[in-house]
C-alpha cells in the first residue's frame, strides 16, 4: 500500500479506524458474514436431522400428514418469497450502481412480499390450530391418528416457526437497509451494508427452498 | 474515496447487471412448478430423491447467482460448503445409530399404551 | 520491525529500572463508561476475566461443596435433591461460565490482535456485543440456579430433563444464550485472523497461539448452533410439550444425546485446544529454542478440530446406539490421541537440548504435559467400547475429563496467566509465591483424581451423594487433594492480586520472548502499535537455523 493511497483511504468516511482500506474491511465484512450464514446452515441443520429422523421411523404417518398441509397456500409462498428474493438482489443491484430510488422501491416491494408470506403462513397456522393439527400433547386431530403424527406437527412448527422467525428478522434487517439509504448512507460508493443484508434475506429463501418440498410434497 | 472503491468493486464483483437475475428468478419459478407438479405424481421412493435434487438446483442457483457464491473468494465458498457437509456428518453419523440399531429400542416400536402417559421421577434420591 | 520506541523489545539494562509507561490501555481513558461502552480488545478482554474467573470461583466452591458430601459415605452436609442441584450447577457454571470462554476470551481477545499486529479485532462492536450476551446468558444460568436449581446434569440428558420438577427453561436459554456469545467471539476471530494480519505475516508465520484459536474458532462457528437449537428444543419441549425427545409421544431420547453431543464433544476441544496453543508459546519461550515442528502443531489444531467433529458418539456407548456407530465412533475418537501425540511430541521436541529456563509458566507446562498424556490415554481407553461399557458414568470418566478439561485447560490457562502477566497488567508477580502454589495446584489436582480413577473402576457411579464405605478413604484422599487444590488457586490469587498493584515493574519484555505482542509496551497503549508493524520473520526467533543453543550445565 503506498502512502498516498493510505492517506486517501484514511479520508473515507466509511472506514473504520482499525482498517488500512475499504477493500479490507470489505473483505472482513463479507466473511463474517458468510460465517454467520454458516451457523445459521447449522441450526436448521439441526431441525432437519429432527425431521430426518422422524421420517425414517415414521414414513407412512409423514406421508399421510404432508397431504393434510395445503400446496397451493404452500406453492404461493415459494413463488412469493423466491420472488421477494428477486426484488431483493434487484433492489442491491440499484442500489450499487446509484439508481437509490429505484432501490428504494424494490426494498419496500421486498418487504410487501414478506408481509404476504406471513400472512399466507398465518392462515396457514391458524387452519392447523382450529382442526388440532399440533404438535406434541396439542395434537388432537381426529381425522389422522397415528403414531408420528404429533412429531411430524412438532417439527412443522418448529421448522416454519424459526422460519418465520427469520422472515421478521430479514424485514427488520431490510427496513433498516432501507432507513440507511433514505439517510443517504448507501450509494454506489458504499453498498456492503446492503449487500450482507440482501444475503441474509436470500439464506430466508434458501431454508424455505427445502422446508417446501419436504413438508408439503413428500 | 471514488477511486478506491471502484477498485474494491472490480477487485470483488464485476457486476452482471440485471439480466443474470431474471434468468435466475425464471429457472426458479419454472423449477418450482415442475416440483409441485412432480410432487402430485406417485413415483414411490423416487418422490423425495426428485424432490430433493430439484431443491438443491435451486439453492444452489439461490447461493451461486443471487447470493454472488460465485464471484466469491475461495475462503467464503469454503466456509459455506463446509457448513453444508457438517450437517451431512451429523445426519449421516445419526443414521448410522437409527439404521442398525436393535429395532426394538426404536421408539416407533415401542406401543403407546406399553408407556405410562407421565414419567415423573420421585423426588429425592432413588 | 520498524518501530520508533527506543524502550521497545530490548531486554532493559542491568540496573536500570524498567519503568511503566505513562499512558496505556488502562490509564487511555477514565471512568466507568470507558470500561462499559470499550471497544478496546484489551478491556474487553480484562472485563470477560473478572467475568469468568467469578463464573470459575462459583464452580469452585461448588466443586468443593461436593467433595466435602463426600468426605463420609453417608449424608455429610447435603442430600440427594441438593447434591443433584449443586454437581449440576458445579457443571454449569465451570464449563459455559469459565471454561468455554476463558482462554479464548480473554487471551484470545488480549493478544489475538497483538500476535498478528493487528490495531483491534475486525469487528470491535461485536466484540462488546459478544461479552454482553454472555453476560446475559450468565445472568439466565445463576437466575436458574437461584430459583431452585436444576437437577439434570450439565447434559440435560432426555427423558429426565423433560420430567424433572425443577425449573430448566432459564438454563436452558442460558445455554442457548452463551452459546450464541461463543459464536461471536469464534467468528469475530476467524475473521480477524483472515483479514487483519499486515503485510508479511503469513499463515505460517502467525504465532501457534493464534493457529490454536483459529481451529477453536471453527468449532465454534461450526457447532454451536446445534447445541443452542437443542437447549431451544429442549425448553420447547419443557414448556409446550413438543414430544420431540419424549419416548412417550414417540420421540427419541437418543436424538437428544447425538445433538447435544455433536455440539459437547468438539466443545471439549474448544476449551482444550487454546490451553496447546499457550503451552506452545510458553515452551518455545521457556526452552529458548524454536518451536520444534512448527507446521505439525499447527495442523494438528486444524487435525484435532476437524475429527473432534466425528467423535461424539463415544459418550453413547451404552444408549443403544448401533454397533455399527459404536465402532466408527470409537475409532475415530483414537484418532484424536494421535493428532494430540503429535503435539506431545513436539513440544518434547522443543524443549529437547533447550536451554530450559524454570519458571512459574514453565511449570504449568510440565503439569500440562503430564496431565494431557495421562488424561488422554485414559481417554485412548475408554474410548474403546468393551472398557467404556465397564466405566461408563463412573467416577473413571470423571477423572478422565478432569484429567483433560480441569487439569489440562486449566495447566494452559494459569500457564498463559502468568507468562502474559506482565505484559497486561506491567508488573511481574513473586516467583517463589508462583512455585509455591503451582506445586500445591499440581500435586493436589493429583490427589483429587487419581483416586477418582480407582474409584471409578471399583464401579463407584458419578452422580450419587452417597458410596458404599468400602470406598471411603479413597474418597477422603480425592477430598484432601481438592482442598490443597483450592489453597493453591487461593494462594495464586493472592499474589498475583497484589502484583497488580505493587509487583515489581516488568519492562516491556521480561522474558526475552520474541513474539509480536513483546514488542509494544507492557501494558500496551491504546492503539496495540505505532506504527502497524512489517514483519519479515518468523514467530520464533530463539535461534537460528543450525546454531546451537547456549547450555547451562548443572
Amino acid at each position: 500500500m503506498s502512502s498516498s493511497e493510505a492517506a486517501h483511504s484514511a479520508h473515507n468516511p466509511y472506514l473504520a479506524h482499525h482498517f488500512d482500506t475499504m477493500e479490507q474491511q470489505d473483505h472482513a465484512a463479507r466473511l463474517g458474514m458468510w460465517l454467520f450464514l454458516a451457523t445459521e446452515v447449522l441450526l436448521f441443520g439441526a431441525l432437519f436431522l429432527g425431521y430426518t429422523v422422524y421420517r425414517w421411523m415414521y414414513p407412512q404417518t409423514y406421508q399421510e400428514c404432508a397431504n393434510l398441509l395445503s400446496i397451493p397456500m404452500g406453492a404461493t409462498n415459494t413463488v412469493v418469497l423466491i420472488t421477494s428474493s428477486f426484488t431483493a438482489a434487484w433492489a442491491y443491484h440499484s442500489i450499487k450502481v446509484n439508481q437509490i430510488k429505484k432501490g428504494l422501491a424494490l426494498l419496500a416491494i421486498t418487504i410487501l412480499f414478506a408481509c404476504a408470506f406471513l400472512v399466507i403462513k398465518y392462515f396457514e397456522y391458524k387452519h392447523k390450530f382450529d382442526v388440532g393439527e399440533l404438535p406434541g400433547k396439542w395434537y388432537s386431530y381426529e381425522g389422522l391418528q397415528a403414531p408420528g403424527a404429533n412429531l411430524f406437527f412438532a417439527v412443522y412448527f418448529l421448522a416454519t416457526g424459526l422460519h418465520g422467525l427469520h422472515v421478521v428478522i430479514g424485514m427488520t434487517v431490510l427496513s433498516i437497509i432501507g432507513y440507511r439509504t433514505i439517510k443517504g448512507r448507501y450509494h454506489s460508493g458504499n453498498y456492503v451494508g446492503v449487500e450482507l443484508g440482501v444475503l441474509y434475506w436470500h439464506l430466508v429463501d434458501l431454508v424455505w427452498i427445502f422446508l417446501f418440498p419436504l413438508l408439503y410434497l413428500i | 474515496m471514488t477511486n478506491l472503491s471502484t477498485k474494491a468493486q472490480e477487485s470483488h464483483h464485476e457486476d452482471h447487471g440485471i439480466g443474470r437475475y431474471v434468468a435466475v428468478f425464471a429457472v426458479l419459478l419454472v423449477l418450482t412448478g415442475v416440483t409441485v407438479w412432480t410432487g402430485e405424481m406417485n413415483f414411490g421412493n423416487w418422490n423425495i430423491i426428485i424432490a430433493m435434487a430439484i431443491a438443491i438446483v435451486k439453492a444452489s442457483l439461490v447461493v451461486l447467482f443471487f447470493m454472488h457464491l460465485w464471484d466469491e473468494g475461495p475462503v467464503n465458498r469454503l466456509i459455506f460448503v463446509v457448513s453444508v457437509i457438517f450437517v451431512g456428518v451429523l445426519i449421516l453419523f445419526t443414521f448410522g445409530d437409527l439404521m442398525f440399531r436393535i429395532p426394538g429400542l426404536l421408539p416407533n416400536f415401542i406401543q403407546a399404551d406399553d408407556v405410562p402417559k407421565v414419567m415423573h421421577a420421585p423426588h429425592g434420591g432413588h | 520491525m520498524a518501530h520508533s520506541n527506543a524502550n521497545v523489545a530490548v531486554a532493559v539494562p542491568d540496573g536500570e529500572e524498567p519503568k511503566l509507561p505513562a499512558v496505556s490501555f488502562w490509564n487511555a481513558d477514565y471512568g466507568i463508561k470507558s470500561w462499559l461502552l470499550t471497544l478496546d480488545h484489551k478491556r474487553i478482554a480484562i472485563m470477560y476475566m473478572v467475568l469468568t474467573l467469578s463464573g470459575f470461583l462459583l464452580g469452585g466452591i461448588l466443586a468443593m461443596a461436593l467433595r466435602i458430601e463426600h468426605l463420609t459415605p453417608d449424608e455429610t452436609i447435603m442430600g440427594a435433591n441438593t447434591y443433584n442441584r449443586v454437581f449440576t450447577l458445579h457443571g454449569v457454571s465451570m464449563i459455559f461460565l469459565f471454561m468455554i470462554p476463558a482462554i479464548p476470551a480473554i487471551f484470545g481477545n488480549f493478544f489475538l490482535p497483538l500476535m498478528l499486529g493487528a490495531k483491534d479485532v475486525a469487528f470491535p462492536r461485536l466484540n462488546l456485543l459478544s461479552l454482553y450476551v454472555y453476560v446475559a446468558g450468565a445472568i439466565l444460568l445463576v437466575w436458574s440456579m437461584a430459583a431452585g436449581g436444576v437437577d439434570a446434569g450439565w447434559t440435560f440428558y432426555a427423558p429426565y430433563s423433560l420430567s424433572t420438577p425443577a425449573e430448566l427453561a432459564p438454563a436452558l436459554f442460558g445455554v442457548f444464550v452463551i452459546g450464541f456469545s461463543s459464536i461471536l467471539t469464534g467468528l469475530n476471530f476467524i475473521v480477524t485472523i483472515h483479514t487483519m494480519r499486515p503485510i508479511g505475516m503469513t499463515w505460517m508465520r502467525m504465532p501457534l497461539f493464534v493457529w490454536a484459536t483459529y481451529a477453536t474458532s471453527i468449532i465454534q462457528v461450526l457447532a454451536t448452533p446445534v447445541i443452542g437449537m437443542t437447549a431451544v428444543l429442549t425448553a420447547v419441549e419443557r414448556l409446550f410439550g413438543f414430544g420431540f425427545f419424549d419416548p412417550t409421544r414417540g420421540g427419541d431420547p437418543v436424538l437428544f444425546q447425538h445433538l447435544f453431543w455433536f455440539y459437547s464433544h468438539p466443545a471439549v476441544y474448544i476449551m482444550v485446544l487454546p490451553a496447546m496453543g499457550v503451552i506452545s508459546e510458553a515452551v518455545s519461550v521457556f526452552s529458548r529454542k524454536n518451536v520444534f515442528g512448527y507446521n505439525m502443531i499447527a495442523y494438528s489444531s486444524l487435525g484435532i478440530a476437524f475429527v473432534g467433529f466425528f467423535a461424539w458418539g463415544h459418550h453413547m456407548f451404552v444408549t443403544g446406539q448401533s454397533k455399527f456407530d459404536a465402532g466408527a465412533f470409537a475409532i475415530i475418537s483414537m484418532l484424536v490421541g494421535v493428532f494430540t501425540a503429535i503435539k506431545v511430541f513436539n513440544w518434547i521436541g522443543t524443549m529437547y537440548r533447550g536451554s530450559i529456563q524454570i519458571t512459574t509458566p514453565f511449570i504449568y507446562v510440565c503439569g500440562f504435559l503430564f496431565f494431557i498424556v495421562f488424561g488422554g490415554m485414559t481417554g485412548v481407553a475408554i474410548s474403546s467400547v468393551s472398557l467404556d461399557v465397564h466405566w461408563h458414568d463412573t467416577y473413571f470418566v470423571v477423572a478422565h475429563f478432569h484429567f483433560i478439561m480441569v487439569g489440562a485447560t486449566i495447566m494452559g490457562f494459569l500457564a498463559g496467566l502468568h507468562y502474559w502477566f506482565p505484559k497486561m497488567f506491567g508488573r511481574m508477580y513473586h516467583e517463589g509465591w508462583g512455585f509455591t502454589s503451582a506445586a500445591m495446584i499440581i500435586l493436589g489436582f493429583n490427589a483429587s483424581f487419581i483416586p477418582q480413577f480407582l474409584l471409578g473402576n471399583m464401579g463407584q457411579p458419578r452422580r450419587y451423594y452417597m458410596y458404599t464405605p468400602d470406598a471411603w478413604a479413597l474418597n477422603v484422599a480425592s477430598t484432601a487433594g481438592s482442598s490443597l487444590l483450592a489453597f493453591g488457586f487461593i494462594m495464586v490469587a493472592i499474589y498475583l492480586g497484589y502484583a497488580i498493584f505493587n509487583g515489581r515493574v516488568a519492562g516491556d519484555n521480561p522474558w526475552g520472548a520474541s513474539g509480536l505482542e513483546w514488542k509494544t509496551t507492557s501494558p500496551p497503549p491504546k492503539h496495540n502499535f505505532d506504527e502497524t508493524p512489517v514483519i519479515d520473520e518468523d514467530p520464533y526467533t530463539y535461534r537460528k537455523k543450525g546454531e546451537e543453543v547456549e547450555h547451562v550445565i548443572i
